[in-house]
This record gives structure tokens, C-alpha cells and sequence, in this order.
């Protein structure tokens, strides 16, 4: 992805090479004029011959000004959206050949640099890594050029632009299916009969039955034309709820990031199973929404709107006045929370009640930092009481709690309910 | 592969040290036992060293800005910005300069030493540039022949009997000799 051509300022200035053979020279002219010793000023002689060629005004053979006040350099990304720890790269070049150049990357903050290629050259490729999601700026490239003679040195500065890191999605592969779909045509199997590809049962023949459906091994047991049911194939509406109030646990590894990460893995595969997946991304005082929707750019956008919230206050929609578009009725609500505000595990409550089917990913990895103390110990525990005590509350709603490390995929914790559709009590 | 790499990035900088090294042994060479020739081979020496150390440390990142950081953390910083720093290199040209004064007019040797330091900052700048040094060596090699040549002008100018006595006729082989330099680095002809 090549960006427009950037038109960058050029100092020069005499390089330390030049400035030691100066030293050099004067060194031995004033020792010389000092000591009257003419074999000095022979000694000085090489450091001037070569400090003699490097005035300015040098011309190359092109017959363009010696050394130019302005460059162009191009500056090409390879891609502007990356995962986590995805390697990319940013391809430097510029248009004056003339010189010896050398770039330098001065990665930003948040981007770790891998590998420089043709660093010693017009054109220069670096490939560099960012740990964790978000905006990141590249920060810049120092262009150094040298003249012939190495005796003086051009800097010029070229500002990189920012990418977007998405969270790295979880590996997620099976899904969980609820047992009421919606009448839309889609991959999972419904129990109620259609035209789908997944057997359903056996049942007798009615005029009117495609000849093509008729069991022939049953019909011959039974003495009457038997024909084979197949289930309906429907699609269900997937909203991702994402809670971004709860930053608790190390820096990569917090809830915020193992949420990102796991409800990416989640839109990914459940849009894979050509589900209508949306999401919500609740903060402290409101939510940001994304209607559910079809396709790969619905992926993308999903990142987008999570991207877009962050642990601070929030300026969207209150969540308890979100629009029907985003929360479909008979939508499959998949939490992804530390369940540590209270007020949200009300709001999940106040969901279920309304008949939402639910299913939480806990992702609470981390415990209070305590000293060895009586008081401290008890404080504890009395928190992981009212931990647990938080997740059987809504395990008695009927809401199915699942914890994740973030570090396994989601199949994992999902396993138990990936297996059978997801019976949910309105 | 991996070693033949390793030797290319590490070979500029030992030849720097080697013909640091050979500079400071050259110079002092007799041993001088006035106390400006000591003061002038122990500055050449950490001249040298302390030059070395910067090109084997070039590659060492400055680490980012840390709040609060331990003792040794902030000394090895310290360490790292003074050697990074001061210029060494031209504390040990000077110092060996110095120390050559002390020694009684020896023109020939002193002219080996002008090739040495010429050698060795050449050196220095490859290690510490990365440059191709077959190619900055070929683009420079006339003029390292014609300074080469005003080198040994110089010495054999040097070891004239003197024009006669007093100081005047010292200035005017001074600027006998740099006349010389200048001249030729006036006529000397592609400047590409």
C-alpha cells in the first residue's frame, strides 16, 4: 500500500569522520608551526587532501545540485490493519541514488522493530511487530547520506504513519447453536423439518413427497412407502457483549485484552457459520453498538467498534435503551466480562429476565494483591466468595458461566454446550 | 553463513583496535620518561580503548526512558552516554601527536605514523558506518596515494640538511611544505 510521496528536508553538516581528520590536520599544523618540525604538516597532508575534495558544491554526473535542501522519499506499507504480533513491513525509498545512504528506524512506542533489509542503500524494508492492539504510530526513519567521500553526512527525517493492531483472535472452531433459530435460511440444523441436508427421521409417504425422499429399505420393512425428513437449515443472530469497564491483570493479558481477543475469535467463527453477528461494547456510563450483520466486513467492523471503546467513560447509548436492531429478540448473547461490576452482572440479570439466551466467558485470571496478613487472607477469601457467588446467581438464572485463560482456545470452555443445541427458557 | 556475517560486522572494528594499537606502540616506542609523554600515552591509550569500547557497544540500544531505575541500570547508562559521548578518537590522534613531539625529529618514522592514523580513522569510520570498505577504499585510493606521496615528500623534505641557521629558515620549510599540500590539493583533478 503506497502512500504519497513525502518531501523531506535535508541539513547537512561534516560527518565525525571529517571532524576527526580535521583534528588531524589542525593537530599537526600547530604542532609543526610549534615544534618547527616540517615532517608534521606531511603528516597533515593526507587529512587535507581528503578534507580538500568534500567542499561544498559537489556535483555528481548527473549535473543536479551537489547536495540537495529537499528529498523525496516514498513511504509504502505493506498493510495498514494487523494482528497482534503479526509481522509487517514498511518499504523506504528514495529518489536521489546519488548518495551512500543508511536509514535508521525509530520505532514508536507499542511497535517492536524484527528485521531491517537494504538498510545500506536508496531503498529499505523494515519489518516490525506490535504486541498489543490498537493505534500505533511507527514513529520514524532517520535517512543518513554520505557523499562520496564520506566527509559529510545529510540527516533527514521521515515521519512513518500508524497502523491499526487488531486483537488476535481466538482460536474458536465450534459454536454454540440455540435450540429456538430464527426462520432463516443459514447452517445449522433446526429440529424442526425442512429441506436442509442433516437426516432427520422417517416418516409415510403423502402424495405430494418427492419420489427421490422415499426410504426404500423401510418401505419394504414396513409394507407402506416411507420417506426420509431432513432438519431445517437456519441462522441465528450472534451479539458479542463486550465488557470494557474491568482493565484487572497484566499489561497484554487483561480482561479488556483477553475480551477483545476472545469475542474477535467468537465474530470470526460464528460469521463463518453464516450467522448475523453483531456486538456491544458496554463502558462505564454507556454502550457502543453494532447491529448484527453478514460477511467479512462485518469482521472488520466488529474490530472497529471494539476498538473504538476503552476502559474510560463512555459517550454511547445507555445500555439499558438499546435499539431493537441491536439486540435482536431470540439473538444469542455471548458475554465476555470479569464480572466485577456489579452493575453490569445486574444488566446481564435484567437480560436473561427479559429472555435473552445467554452465555457468559468469565474472565477473571487475576485475585487482589494481599500481604500475609489475617486480615488480608480474609479479605480475600471473602472476595472470592462473592465471586462465586456472583457466577452461581446467574448459573441459577440459567445463564451458563464458562471461565477461559485466554491463553486456550475457546473450544475449551465451550466444549459442554458445542455439543448439543442450547436450550434456553424464556 | 552465520559466522562469515558476524566476522564482516566485527572485522572493521579490530582493525581499528589493531591499528590503534600498532599507532600507540609505534609512537612510543623508544619509551619517553618525561611527565607529557607519560600524560600523553595514558590519553592515547584511553583515547583508544575507550574507542574501541564505543564500536563494540554501537549496537547496544539506548533503552527506553525508565522511572526509577536501579543503581547499575543508571550507571550502565551513565557509562553508555560517556562513551558515546566524548570524542575518543581525537583525544587519542592528539595524544599521539603529543607523544611524537617528545621524541627527538625522526621524519621517516613520524610519516609511518601519519599513514597509521590515517589508517586508523579510516578504520574507526568503517566500523562504526557499516560502509563497504572495498568500495570507500577504491573511491578514495588516489588520494590516498597522492597524500601518501606528500607524506613521504614531507619526510625526505624533513631530513634536508638545514638552509642555514636560525629560525627562519625552521618557517620556511614549514611553509615549504605546506605549500606543497596546498598546491596539490588545488590541482588534484577528479573530485567526484
Amino acid at each position: 500500500m503506497a502512500g504519497p510521496d513525502q518531501q523531506v528536508e535535508v541539513r547537512w553538516r561534516p560527518s565525525r569522520h571529517a571532524r576527526r581528520l580535521l583534528t588531524l590536520a589542525f593537530a599537526g599544523l600547530l604542532l609543526a608551526t610549534l615544534t618547527r618540525r616540517p615532517e608534521l604538516v606531511g603528516l597533515a597532508a593526507p587529512a587535507l587532501l581528503l578534507l580538500g575534495v568534500a567542499r561544498p558544491g559537489f556535483q555528481g554526473r548527473s549535473g543536479r545540485p551537489g547536495r540537495p535542501d529537499r528529498l523525496t522519499v516514498r513511504v509504502s506499507l505493506a498493510s495498514s490493519r494487523l494482528y497482534e504480533d503479526e509481522v509487517a513491513a514498511v518499504d523506504l525509498a528514495v529518489d536521489d541514488t546519488r548518495f551512500d545512504a543508511r536509514w535508521l528506524l525509530q520505532a514508536g512506542r507499542g511497535v517492536e522493530p524484527a528485521s531491517a533489509t537494504g538498510v545500506n542503500g536508496s531503498a529499505a524494508r523494515f519489518e516490525f511487530t506490535v504486541p498489543r492492539w490498537g493505534r500505533r504510530h511507527l514513529g520514524s526513519a532517520a535517512l543518513v547520506l554520505h557523499d562520496p567521500w564520506r566527509l559529510t553526512e545529510g540527516r533527514a527525517e521521515v515521519a512513518l504513519p500508524a497502523v491499526d493492531c487488531y486483537p488476535d483472535p481466538a482460536m474458536q472452531r465450534t459454536r454454540v447453536v440455540l435450540s429456538r433459530l430464527p426462520n432463516r435460511l443459514g447452517e445449522h440444523a433446526a429440529r424442526v423439518a425442512g429441506e436442509g441436508t442433516e437426516f432427520a427421521g422417517v416418516r409415510e409417504y403423502v402424495p405430494g413427497d418427492r419420489q427421490r425422499a422415499i426410504n426404500w429399505p423401510a418401505s419394504t420393512r414396513l409394507g407402506r412407502l416411507q420417506v426420509n425428513t431432513f432438519a431445517a437449515e437456519r441462522s441465528q443472530d450472534i451479539v458479542l457483549v463486550v465488557d470494557a469497564t474491568s482493565q484487572v491483570g497484566p499489561p497484554g493479558h487483561s480482561a479488556l485484552d483477553m475480551g477483545l481477543r476472545g469475542a474477535a475469535g467468537a465474530a470470526r467463527a460464528y460469521l463463518d457459520g453464516r450467522d448475523r453477528v453483531g456486538v456491544i461494547c458496554y463502558q462505564w456510563g454507556g454502550a457502543r453498538w453494532l447491529a448484527p450483520s453478514l460477511g467479512r466486513r462485518q469482521f472488520y467492523k466488529i474490530i472497529d467498534t471494539m476498538l473504538s471503546a476503552d476502559a474510560g467513560w463512555g459517550h454511547g447509548e445507555t445500555f439499558s435503551r438499546l435499539p431493537r436492531a441491536a439486540l435482536p429478540p431470540g439473538a444469542l448473547v455471548v458475554v465476555f466480562s470479569p464480572l466485577l461490576d456489579q452493575k453490569f452482572v445486574e444488566t446481564l440479570r435484567d437480560m436473561r429476565e427479559r429472555g435473552f439466551g445467554l452465555f457468559v466467558v468469565d474472565l477473571l485470571n487475576t485475585v487482589p494483591p494481599a500481604r500475609r496478613t489475617f486480615t488480608d487472607a480474609m479479605t480475600r477469601r471473602i472476595w472470592r466468595m462473592e465471586q462465586q457467588a456472583i457466577r452461581f446467581s446467574l448459573r441459577e438464572l440459567g445463564v451458563p458461566v464458562v471461565h477461559w485463560d485466554g491463553v486456550a482456545p475457546l473450544d475449551l470452555p465451550l466444549a459442554p454446550y458445542a455439543r448439543r443445541p442450547l436450550v434456553v427458557h424464556r | 553463513m552465520i559466522a562469515s556475517r558476524v566476522l564482516a560486522a566485527i572485522a572493521p572494528r579490530l582493525a581499528a583496535v589493531l591499528l590503534g594499537a600498532a599507532c600507540i606502540i609505534w609512537t612510543v616506542i623508544p619509551p619517553r620518561h618525561s611527565g607529557l609523554a607519560g600524560v600523553a600515552l595514558v590519553l592515547s591509550i584511553i583515547g583508544v580503548t575507550a574507542g574501541a569500547l564505543r564500536l563494540a557497544l554501537a549496537d547496544v540500544p539506548q533503552p527506553e526512558d525508565q522511572f526509577f531505575p536501579s543503581a547499575p541500570i543508571r550507571a550502565w547508562l551513565t557509562f553508555l552516554a560517556a562513551l558515546r559521548a566524548l570524542p575518543w578518537e581525537e583525544i587519542a590522534v592528539v595524544a599521539l601527536l603529543v607523544l611524537e613531539v617528545q621524541h627527538p625529529a625522526r621524519p621517516w618514522h613520524t610519516a609511518a605514523l601519519g599513514f597509521g592514523l590515517v589508517a586508523y580513522l579510516l578504520a574507526v569510520h568503517i566500523g562504526e558506518s557499516g560502509a563497504p570498505a572495498g568500495g570507500l577504499l577504491r573511491r578514495q585510493a588516489r588520494l590516498l596515494l597522492a597524500g601518501t606521496c606528500l607524506l613521504a615528500l614531507g619526510a625526505g623534505f624533513a631530513m634536508l640538511p638545514t638552509a642555514g641557521p636560525g629560525a627562519g629558515s625552521a618557517l620556511l620549510r614549514v611553509l615549504a611544505a605546506a605549500a606543497v599540500v596546498a598546491a596539490a590539493a588545488l590541482v588534484l583533478p577528479g573530485r567526484e
